[in-house]
């Protein structure tokens, strides 16, 4: 009998109580992945480079997601992409499972991104829109699908203005600012998770955050 | 459960942050409260204004450009484990116990005393005696350091201590990484004309690395030869559009560099970033200021030829 069948009925007969079936087969797709998880890094310690690609299949879009975002530009979102996952490879051996590899990797990728963002504050860059690799402006509301775009210009175009003022509002904030706002309000994380990948506490994310929307607020108030 | 409370816990509402029981509280004053239910719809309309502009999806392109480029240099890469396991993670222990500051001094400083004491050794250990006690004459390129100097008072002699280098050799193929590494370090020597020549020469073509880069980047802000620099300017031209540190390095030669054809060079090669910011203002700079007339036309000719983003 399948494992995961085992954990269900262990689950219903020890409470007495019925567990939803769905949560069940959710619990019990985490725990496997986390045991897949596991012997693949432990696989990837011991230099076996498949392995370890398999593990950056499973959070690669993510990272690229979250890098092309914050930079706005393919470029600069594939060197992060780059550096992370080869730095993660160089030093998987000083994984001790005390996080999991999803908080670990993304602390190597917010450091990374904090790091440009750093540089790019220090360049003035605002960075309007994404550029793609050839260095061509790929407008972000063009990829926006609405059937009703083309019956409705001046909504459209109120929608892009709209867009290049959070996009300055976005800009005004300091990088660790920028970086939690992201995380919290893009990627959709909890502000624990947001915590251990900044390497500070819960309250630390949730004051930058609250720092962060009231800049964002103040400066889209005073935009209109 | 009052107004301050709710302006404190506004963002963790929005954002599904607070506990059930903190949110039961917070909706139940929000309703009775117009002043805190205006504040909190206000609050929610920032939240869905901002979400006007989503996250792009990656395209599969790029992901796959992406994995590709890293399927690529994994190949190349060396991972700093596979010892490890057998290895004490000292450098892990030190942060888990956060003495690091303090541990890393007393390694520099154990690291440090253990290689005086080594090239001391070696040095005595190879130091030849004249059979009347004389010195052979020591080449200055091989002292590594002054350990003592003792005055007699009667006889004024002086009796120095001092460690000498001891000559190893390498061999290898310029993908060695031992190879590179002490390429990289000819690329600096100060003593040594034409092992800084070779060594740059030859890491120029992996310039792909970066450590190897940020070593052409330091030989173009300090080798004294401009042949050099120019080499280096050419190693570095395809990292401009992607590297910030290969196009700051470019800006500093196109800005003070004391040749002019390393100046031209650096311009030249700036031209496709021109819409940088950076590069923008360094060329306005020049277009307004250089005491150069051809560095001052070639400015002003770059940025008639950029777009105006602002």
């Amino acid at each position: 009998m399948p494992a995961g069948t085992a954990v269900i009925r262990g689950a219903v007969g020890a409470s007495g109580q019925k567990i939803n079936s769905h949560l069940a087969g959710a619990m019990v797709s985490q725990a496997l992945g986390r045991i897949n998880d596991s012997d693949l890094i432990r696989a990837a310690q011991r230099g076996d480079r498949v392995a370890f690609e398999t593990l950056v299949r499973q959070y690669d879009q993510a990272v690229l997601r979250l890098a092309l975002h914050l930079t706005g530009s393919e470029a600069d979102a594939q060197d992060i992409y780059q550096e992370a996952f080869l730095k993660a490879y160089r030093h998987i051996g000083n994984f001790r499972f005390e996080c999991s590899f999803y908080t670990w990797i993304y602390r190597i990728v917010t450091n990374l991104c904090l790091d440009h963002l750093r540089k790019r504050q220090t360049r003035k860059e605002d960075a309007p829109v994404i550029t793609d690799s050839a260095g061509q402006e790929i407008d972000l509301l063009d990829r926006i699908s609405d059937d009703r775009a083309m019956a409705n210009p001046e909504r459209d175009l109120m929608a892009r203005e709209l867009g290049a003022k959070i996009n300055l509002a976005l800009g005004r904030l300091t990088p660790r600012e920028r970086m939690v706002f992201e995380l919290k309000h893009y990627q959709g994380l909890r502000l624990r998770t947001i915590g251990e990948m900044l390497n500070t506490t819960e309250e630390t994310a949730k004051n930058t955050l609250f720092r962060a929307t009231q800049k964002l607020r103040n400066a889209l108030v005073a935009m209109r | 459960m009052n107004c301050n409370w709710i302006k404190e816990n506004l963002v963790l509402y929005i954002y599904e942050e607070l506990a059930d029981d903190a949110r039961y509280e917070f909706e139940h004053h929000a309703q009775q409260c117009l002043a805190c239910k205006r504040e909190v719809e206000s609050a929610l309309d920032f939240k869905s204004a901002l979400s006007i502009q989503p996250v792009p999806e990656i395209a599969p392109n790029l992901l796959t450009a992406s994995r590709m480029k890293l399927q690529a240099a994994l190949e190349e890469t060396e991972q700093s484990q596979g010892w490890n396991r057998f290895i004490f993670d000292f450098a892990g222990w030190m942060q888990e116990i956060k003495l690091a500051p303090a541990l890393v001094v007393a390694l520099l400083m154990a690291g440090f005393a253990g290689g005086a004491l080594t090239s001391y050794r070696l040095g005595m250990a190879r130091q030849p005696q004249g059979a009347t006690g004389q010195q052979p004459p020591v080449s200055a390129a091989s002292i590594a350091g002054i350990d003592s100097i003792v005055q007699d008072n009667t006889s004024k002699r002086l009796v120095i201590k001092y460690n000498t280098l001891a000559s190893q050799t390498a061999e290898g193929t310029s993908e060695d990484p031992q190879i590179q590494r002490l390429l990289v370090m000819g690329s600096s020597d100060p003593n040594h004309a034409d092992v800084r020549k070779l060594s740059i020469d030859l890491l120029a073509a992996r310039s792909a690395d970066t450590e190897i880069r940020e070593a052409l980047i330091n030989a173009l802000r300090t080798d004294g030869d401009a042949v050099v620099r120019l080499n280096v300017l050419e190693s570095l031209k395809s990292f401009v559009r992607n590297d910030v540190h290969v196009r700051d390095a470019l800006v500093e030669a196109m800005m003070r560099d004391v040749n002019l054809g390393v100046r031209s060079k650096a311009l030249s090669l700036l031209f496709s970033v021109r819409a940088d910011t950076s590069v923008r203002e360094a060329l306005k700079v020049l277009a307004q200021q250089d005491k150069d007339d051809f560095i001052r036309s070639e400015a002003k000719r770059v940025l008639a030829n950029t777009p105006n983003l602002d």
